[in-house]
């Protein structure tokens, strides 16, 4: 009985908040911003979440919250990059830098706790079919987004504008815009990604609550090559390895080992799909691996 | 040692400034006063440098308690220099360090590395580190440390008496031995209850295994999946989590080092607790009293470990345990077992 459903489900929830940040990432990778800060992005979603919550009442109001704020959060990326045309590494390590500092300093002066917010009558999002609302709404978002990227004019522009700016600006597509348009798309997905971490799978926020969630996000982009349906297999992957971790810990593997269960996974399939595209590459072009 | 998530790295927005003159002592000129006055008097002077603002964090505000019955029954005066990162610690130590007052007491692991520089520099300096020590003996460094499994002993002697299913667990930060000490005790308190109890054991580790409550959750979940009714918390602030996924099945959970069953009243039955106005008021005394230099350890005989539902107030607590009179008498006489020495508490840090 180690596959079952408990654990099935545990590693759904697990996947939940890397997915729809993933996907936001996924985005930008198309219209050529390297996004990182989705970790950042991600714990703003958590606080403003958690604060609009306890102050409305409304668990919903927390999710639209936390979507518009870690929204306007990514404009630091979207002006920066787009406007500034500045390093969006440097700036993504910035925003997950100032989104850890900025929150616990909210947290410090808004609650007047530090570390932890936690209150038996904060409201969380309700459970439907044993899930939160916003684990249904990232599976649609992945075919959402696989749809308007291959098939809608504009997932056609922006890919053009991440793949060739100069092009797409001489056809009249304005590569600013799109970008634009991708950064905020995945400040909302990212914000909805903390939203599900702070009110659904759990109902609290706690400082750096998310806890490497985006980087992992980040990786899922990378390794699905920024393809929905790509970064959902690669979010699925870490989640089964997290919740299968979970249950060898039961069967008396030390922690250590399976702490690194995720990277070894990750390792892996880097692994495969880079030796698969290499033998696919020496077949097109006829040169000899 | 799990009591809070470690201080985070925190930007320069939040990055608070080095020294917060505390409520007690209104502002740092109000302090320079007091010490004047005190000079004067002939009293004796404490300081104690927190790792964290004190806020409300209890743990932290029960050293300030001890510092504070130290001072009242010397005549004398405190400081409180509340830290808010590394760097701030290292300052406020310093600063502790410039003002050579009689005492100067350190609460946490997050000062064993500094004060061993400081020892060395100032050998006139006493000082006193709570819970956590130095790795080298210093003459004029002492420490108190707690005996945490004796109190996590007990609440798993509670578990085992309120377990209906013959299963406990505990979830851990880390598998470190500081950290089994709140996982391997507690099977072992349920067992000399229950012998037929089974216990296991999850560590929430990861990427930052203090602050992530989410995982903390699942690793409780995979417990409550296997039947396990009782759960131990000892995941800093993942404790919340392991809370939740408790209440969520109508299960139960033991808190740590303060008073958690507010955080879930109903869910949580009891607290092993950390009493550190009690280490510091008497590890002050021994250090005025000549004896410094030595390390003293508090378990349930010194007073330094209890539980919530050992200690007054048990019915205000909100505690599942105040409702549990008959569990309580029998947790009451196995302390007292402990106390006396009849029954040892293996500790796994020393094996």
């Amino acid at each position: 009985m180690f596959f079952d459903s408990d654990l099935l489900m545990s590693a759904l929830r697990a996947l939940t908040p890397i997915l729809l940040a993933a996907l936001g990432g996924a985005v930008c990778e198309r219209a050529g911003v390297f996004n990182i800060g989705l970790e950042g992005m991600m714990l703003m979603g958590c606080f403003t979440a958690v604060a609009t919550s306890w102050f409305t009442g409304s668990p919903w109001l927390g999710v639209l919250a936390a979507a518009l704020a870690a929204a306007a959060y990514s404009l630091i990326l979207a002006v920066g990059t787009v406007t500034l045309r500045g390093d969006a590494v440097v700036l993504g390590v910035a925003m997950n830098l100032l989104a850890v500092g900025l929150t616990s300093f909210l947290l410090r002066t808004i609650f007047g706790v530090q570390g932890t917010f936690d209150d038996p009558s904060l409201a969380g999002l309700p459970l439907v079919g044993g899930f939160s609302p916003l684990a249904y709404l990232a599976w649609a978002a992945v075919a959402v987004a696989a749809l308007m990227l291959s098939r809608h004019v504009w997932g056609l522009r922006l890919r053009g504008v991440g793949e060739a700016p100069e092009a797409a600006a001489t056809l009249g597509v304005s590569p600013a815009r799109y970008k634009y348009a991708a950064v905020l798309v995945s400040g909302v997905l990212c914000g909805l990604a903390g939203a599900q971490l702070a009110l659904g799978n759990v109902t609290l926020f706690s400082e750096n609550m998310t806890a490497g969630r985006g980087w992992i996000a980040v990786v899922a982009v990378m390794l699905g090559r920024a393809l929905p349906f790509g970064v959902l297999l690669a979010a699925l992957l870490f989640g089964v390895a997290e919740a299968a971790g979970f249950r060898l810990q039961g069967l008396g593997l030390p922690q250590q080992a399976t702490d690194a269960a995720p990277y070894v996974v990750t390792l892996g399939a880097l692994f495969l799909s880079t030796a698969q595209r290499r033998r696919r590459t020496g077949r097109t072009t006829g040169v000899a691996s | 040692m799990p009591r809070r998530p470690r201080s985070s790295r925190l930007a320069a927005v939040a990055a608070g400034t080095a020294l917060l003159a505390t409520a007690a002592t209104g502002c740092n000129a109000a302090a320079k006063n007091d010490d004047s006055a005190a000079a004067e008097s002939g009293g004796k002077s404490f300081t104690l440098v927190t790792p964290d603002p004190v806020g409300q964090n209890e743990f932290l505000k029960l050293a300030v308690d001890g510092v504070k019955a130290a001072a009242k029954a010397h005549d004398g005066t405190q400081k409180v220099y509340q830290s808010s990162d590394t760097a701030s610690q290292q300052q406020n130590v310093q600063a502790a360090v410039d003002t050579s007052p009689d005492v100067i007491v350190l609460v946490g692991f997050e000062f064993a590395d500094v004060v061993a520089q400081q020892a060395e520099a100032h050998p006139e300096q006493q000082f006193l580190v709570i819970d956590a020590c130095t790795t080298k003996t210093f003459k004029n460094v002492s420490c108190a440390v707690f005996r945490e499994h004796e109190g996590v002993y007990l609440a798993g002697a509670e578990a085992g008496l309120l377990s209906k299913s013959g299963k406990v667990g505990a979830v851990d930060v880390l598998d470190t031995p500081q950290f089994r000490r709140y996982s391997d005790p507690f099977a072992a308190g349920a067992k000399e209850v229950a012998a037929k109890t089974s216990a296991s054991t999850r560590f929430v580790g990861g990427q930052s295994p203090f602050d992530d409550s989410a995982r903390a959750k699942e690793q409780a979940n995979s417990l409550l999946a296997k039947g396990a009714d009782q759960i131990m918390a000892a995941a800093a602030a993942g404790n919340y989590g392991v809370f939740e996924a408790a209440k969520a099945k109508g299960a139960y959970a033991y808190g740590v080092d303060v008073n958690q069953c507010t955080a879930a009243p109903g869910t949580v039955v009891d607290n092993v607790i950390k009493k550190t106005d009690v280490a510091v008021r008497e590890g002050v005394e021994q250090v005025l009293a000549g004896k410094g230099g030595k390390t003293i350890s508090y378990g349930l005989k010194e007073g330094g470990i209890s539980l919530t539902g050992l200690e007054d107030g048990v019915e205000s607590s909100k505690c599942v345990i105040a409702e549990h009179e008959d569990v309580l008498k029998k947790v009451e006489a196995l302390r007292d077992r402990i106390v006396s020495g009849e029954l040892t508490v293996d500790d796994p840090a020393t094996k």
